[in-house]
Formats: structure tokens, C-alpha cells, sequence
């Protein structure tokens, strides 16, 4: 090992922020850091168990979570933790400080730096997915197409107007303007686009329109039309949640119109008609258009003998763009990669389905400009593990040598 | 640690995006049944007995009906999953009775429904519906259970026992009256 570059007085006095730099880009930190990702992943792994994958991913490793209490079998856990997305963030400055800028420089370090460097790209990484990506899912039926994915969890209000029959651009109501809107808030939405607003309260994340009839209010739900929502518990599986909500028309001379119920959990949508106009309005799952489409030629799935445990799924299909076709193949571990876009071969359906019965494939649709930069890092930190080594080996045999020849 | 900023009241929504192989040309101006019930013509038809409350159908109930003098008595039509047995023993399973197998599922009485035979099931005690529901002691169980095109036909009344006692002639010549829409 050399000596250090630059020389300091033995017990010389470190000010305060040399203080926290120390401590900032310390081995002590980064172990700290790394067994702390190290349990929350172990917690999480178990929470996931009782209170489903999304929810337990958004709690422990979302941006907006920053301390978080875990759970096991229902219970509370006393033990407050760093979030991982926080974690994961003080471990990019840690490794930024003490991997890059505090580090020993000189050619005999090079190997050391350039796999942090990995390791930070790999950070950063995750970063970007977690703020840039988009997911959806798209099913599309043997010998049917599809240009559409759909998102998994956001629910959207969505607007049109109907000319001959058919919808016009659709305006779009993200979901972060409406999930805030329960317990008696409410919001108004103005749509350049449309002689008319809306006036959108009463949101729940998880909710059926039912009848009055057929079981009647037990909590002085608002009625509309004979029917109100009943919420339900959360679904364990995030995806199953069906969103609903309330909405009013706002009319250019201000007035409002009756409560309408919008739920995903709906058929059809809501329609209006102003000055022999028509629109609808209507609240589904966020519609992702893909800039081709997917025709699905031929879907086979086979299954471990004697058994429905799936050994493979294999997608034929052919993606259609701008007149251009061309046959792809996408199976598990096998992904179509094109235009940013990755689709993987995520399910099937219908579930049970018999031998000789149409089927349907389900692709995971992402787009996650960092896609790749886990893989690259890895390149980049084994690239730096060669260096270092021959480095090593380097120095090794030359003092070998040099030790060979004092004795000649 | 990050407390979350006062939303806007008011939003000027710009953002859009094209039609897609989803959107098909939409139902307009559809009820709110059609809405929330999808309300298709039923795949079961049948002749509302006298005194019967018609209620309108749901997800699960095609044909829907209220009896008797306390308001509590339910009968409805479905089409289920599983098999026969499947069925009758869930029934069963609400009154905490025996469950049975194929031999004790032979000696169920038959019974005439949507032009084939089914077996007629009866229970009584406490009854405890389906989605957590409270317990409701004193009620009774008669339904018909079928197979007919591949699927499994299900008439169920439940209300109170003597209502139900009363009753069951009734249920008996509507069971008769079921027909499947062609």
C-alpha cells in the first residue's frame, strides 16, 4: 500500500464539515447502508406475504417514504427504518465521496474506482426507474391485435366527444389530480377542449356502484340514480382494486348538474348532450398507445408433465408498424426489446383454459430508459475487478523480480 | 418527513392521448344498470309467481325475487361454477349441515327445472350467507340444483323458516316454469 499523497499533522484538529465528510464517505456508513438494504429487503419479503407486493414495494422503497415501521404477521415492528430509497440515495453519496473523491488516486487505484464507478451508475439507475419508467400490461387474443397497454394501479377520468358514432382525441384526467379527493374534497377540472367542466369528490381506491335496491346505503353514501358506491377493503393484489368516484357537470353559466357515478368497475361510460353535441365521460385504467401493434399469430404454453405448473409460454406475433411487419418471438426470459419498449411474456389466460381453447397472452409492457444500466454496471465493475487484479499481479511479479535480482 | 403541498382546486386538464383498438365505438347513453349491471337480456326466464317482488338482476343473480310478509325471504336464479355437488354442498355449508358425497347427492329428491331434473335440496338452522355476513338463526334453505348445457342452473330461496315452509309449493311450480332463452 503507498503512502498517503498529502501528508497531515499527526492530531491536527478536523473542522466540522471535514467531520461530516469523514463520516459522509466512511466505511462505517456504507456498511451501516448495505445491512440496512440487507433487512429491509428481508422485511419486506415477509410483509409482502400478508399485505401484497405493491403496496409492500410503495411503502418501503418509494420516494415519498421516508421512515418506515415494518409489519409481520400483522403486527408492528418497534424499529424504525430508513427507508430504501433514502438508503439507497445516502449509499450514492457515500460511495460518490469515499469511493470516488476520497479514495487514493494513483494508477494502482484505478481498478478500485472504476468499480464504484459501476456501482454508482447501477444507483443512479434505479433512480431513474423508479422516477422515469412506466408499466402496463397488454392481453391481447390469438389472432387478434393490440396498440394499447394498460397501466396496472392508475385510475384516470377520461373525456370525449363522439362525432359519427366514433371517439375523438380523449382528454385525460390523471390519477394523482383525483386520489386526494375522498372525505369531502372536491375538485375542479377545466377542459379547454369542451363547452363544460367537472366538478370530480367522493374518490375510493377500491369501490363497487350498487343498487339501492339491492343493498342499501349503511353509511350515508351519496345516491345517484338508484345506485352509490360501496367501498371495499383494499385487494391484496393491487391490481384487482376497481377506483370510484363522484362527478358533477359544471355548465358554462356555472350550474351543476346531478351527482353521476364514475367507476372502473363500469361497462359503459357516462354521456351528455350539449347543443346536439355528445360526449362521454368515463374512469378506467390509464391507457398507454403504443407507437405499434401486436398481433398475436400463435400463443402455446406447456406445463411441467403432470402438472399446471407452466414450463414455458411462447408468443408468435407480429409487430405491425407504419405498413413495416415483422415476426417476433417472446418467451419467458426472452423479452422483445424495441423503441425503448420491453415486453415480456408475463401470463396467459383464460385461467384453466382446455385443450383446443382460444387463449389469450399477457405481456408485461415497460419503459424504463435505465433499463439496461444494471447490466452495463455490472460490465463496468467486473472491467474494474480485471484491473485491479492485474494490477495486483502486476505489482506481484515485478517485485518478484526485483527481489530475484538483489540476490543474483 | 415530507408533508404533502394543498393541492389545487381547480386544474386546466391538457393532457390528451389518440384512440386506440380499445376504444370501441361506446354504448351511449346507457342506464345506470347497463353501466353498472352490463343488464343484458337474462339467459333465464320464468313466470314471477303471485305475491313475488321482482327485483332487478345483479352480477350474480339473473332472476331476483323478494317473498313473504317479513321482507327478509330471497329467491334467486344463477348460473354457478363447480358441479352439482359443489353446490349443493355449499348450500349446505351456509347452514352448517352434513356435507355430502355422490351417494348421499343420489338420494337428494328430483325435481323439474328449465325442462330438465335437478335435485332439490332443503336446509334449516342458523344461516350464514356468503362475505362475512352475521349469522340469521330460524331461516330455512329450498332450491334446485341442475346441470343443463354445460353449466350449473341454481334456484335458491332462503328467508325465514315458516315463510319458507309456506312457500315451497310455489317455488316448486316456478322451479317447473324456468325456461333458458334460446
Amino acid at each position: 500500500m503507498d503512502d498517503s499523497e498529502t501528508p497531515t499533522l499527526p492530531n491536527a484538529p478536523r473542522s466540522l464539515p471535514g467531520k461530516i465528510f469523514d463520516v459522509l464517505s466512511g466505511f462505517g456508513l456504507a456498511t451501516i447502508l448495505l445491512l440496512l438494504l440487507g433487512l429491509l429487503t428481508w422485511f419486506a419479503t415477509l410483509e409482502q406475504i400478508d399485505n401484497g407486493l405493491y403496496p409492500t414495494l410503495k411503502k418501503y422503497f418509494y420516494w415519498k417514504s421516508v421512515f418506515i415501521l415494518p409489519e409481520y404477521n400483522g403486527k408492528m415492528i418497534p424499529l424504525p427504518l430508513l427507508s430504501g430509497y433514502w438508503a439507497g440515495a445516502l449509499l450514492l453519496l457515500n460511495l460518490i465521496l469515499g469511493g470516488v473523491i476520497r479514495i487514493r488516486k494513483g494508477w494502482k487505484h484505478a481498478g478500485n474506482i472504476i468499480s464504484h464507478l459501476g456501482i454508482i451508475f447501477m444507483l443512479l439507475g434505479a433512480g431513474v426507474a423508479q422516477h422515469f419508467s412506466e408499466r402496463g400490461n397488454m392481453a391481447v387474443g390469438e389472432d387478434e391485435a393490440s396498440n394499447t397497454a394498460e397501466d396496472y394501479f392508475e385510475y384516470v377520468v377520461e373525456i370525449a366527444e363522439i362525432k359519427d358514432g366514433k371517439s375523438g382525441p380523449i382528454t385525460v384526467i390523471r390519477g394523482k389530480d383525483i386520489d386526494d379527493l375522498s372525505d369531502g374534497k372536491t375538485r375542479q377540472f377545466r377542459l379547454p377542449k369542451y363547452p363544460f367542466a367537472l366538478e370530480i369528490g367522493g374518490y375510493l381506491k377500491n369501490a363497487q356502484p350498487v343498487g339501492i335496491t339491492e343493498r342499501a346505503p349503511d353509511r350515508d353514501q351519496l345516491k345517484a340514480d338508484g345506485y352509490y358506491l360501496m367501498e371495499k377493503p383494499d385487494e391484496n393484489n393491487a391490481e384487482a382494486n376497481t377506483a370510484g368516484c363522484y362527478a358533477k357537470v359544471i355548465f358554462s353559466d356555472g350550474k351543476k348538474s346531478d351527482p353521476f357515478i364514475l367507476a372502473g368497475a363500469s361497462f359503459h361510460p357516462f354521456s351528455l348532450r350539449l347543443d346536439d353535441r355528445i360526449f362521454t365521460v368515463d374512469m378506467r385504467k390509464r391507457l398507454w398507445p403504443m407507437p405499434f401493434t401486436v398481433n398475436l399469430d400463435k400463443f402455446t404454453a406447456e406445463f411441467h408433465p403432470g402438472t399446471m405448473k407452466p414450463s414455458k409460454f411462447v408468443s408468435e406475433i407480429t409487430r405491425i408498424e407504419k405498413g413495416s411487419e415483422a415476426k417476433v418471438i417472446i418467451q419467458m426470459n426472452e423479452p422483445m426489446r424495441y423503441e425503448g419498449l420491453t415486453f415480456f411474456q408475463a401470463s396467459y389466460g383464460p385461467p384453466g383454459a382446455a385443450p383446443g381453447a382460444k387463449m389469450y397472452s399477457v405481456f408485461e409492457v415497460v419503459r424504463n430508459p435505465a433499463d439496461k444500466w444494471p447490466e452495463y454496471s455490472l460490465y463496468i465493475v467486473a472491467f474494474g475487478m480485471l484491473v485491479t487484479f492485474l494490477t495486483k499481479l502486476g505489482s506481484f511479479l515485478g517485485a518478484a523480480s526485483r527481489k530475484k535480482h538483489r540476490h543474483v | 418527513m415530507f408533508s404533502s403541498c394543498e393541492k389545487k382546486k381547480e386544474v386546466v386538464v391538457t393532457e390528451t392521448r389518440a384512440t386506440t383498438t380499445r376504444d370501441q365505438a361506446p354504448k351511449l347513453f346507457a342506464t345506470s344498470d347497463e353501466r353498472f349491471r352490463d343488464a343484458k337480456p337474462s339467459p333465464v326466464k320464468g313466470d314471477t309467481p303471485e305475491g313475488w317482488l321482482s327485483l332487478p338482476a345483479s352480477q350474480f343473480r339473473l332472476l331476483n325475487y323478494r317473498f313473504g310478509e317479513s321482507g327478509m325471504g330471497e329467491v334467486w336464479v344463477s348460473l354457478a361454477n363447480g358441479t352439482v355437488l359443489d353446490n349443493v354442498n355449499r348450500w349446505l355449508g351456509q347452514f352448517t349441515a352434513t356435507k355430502l358425497d355422490s351417494a348421499g347427492l343420489e338420494k337428494l329428491p328430483p325435481a323439474t327445472i328449465a325442462g330438465t331434473t335437478g335435485k332439490w335440496v332443503e336446509a334449516a338452522g342458523d344461516y350464514v350467507g356468503g362475505m362475512g355476513a352475521e349469522p340469521k338463526p330460524g331461516f330455512a334453505l329450498a332450491g334446485v340444483v341442475t346441470s343443463i348445457n354445460g353449466q350449473i342452473l341454481t334456484l335458491k330461496m332462503v328467508g325465514p323458516k315458516a315463510e319458507v315452509e309456506a312457500a315451497k309449493p310455489v317455488l316448486e311450480t316456478f322451479a317447473k316454469s324456468l325456461r333458458m332463452a334460446e
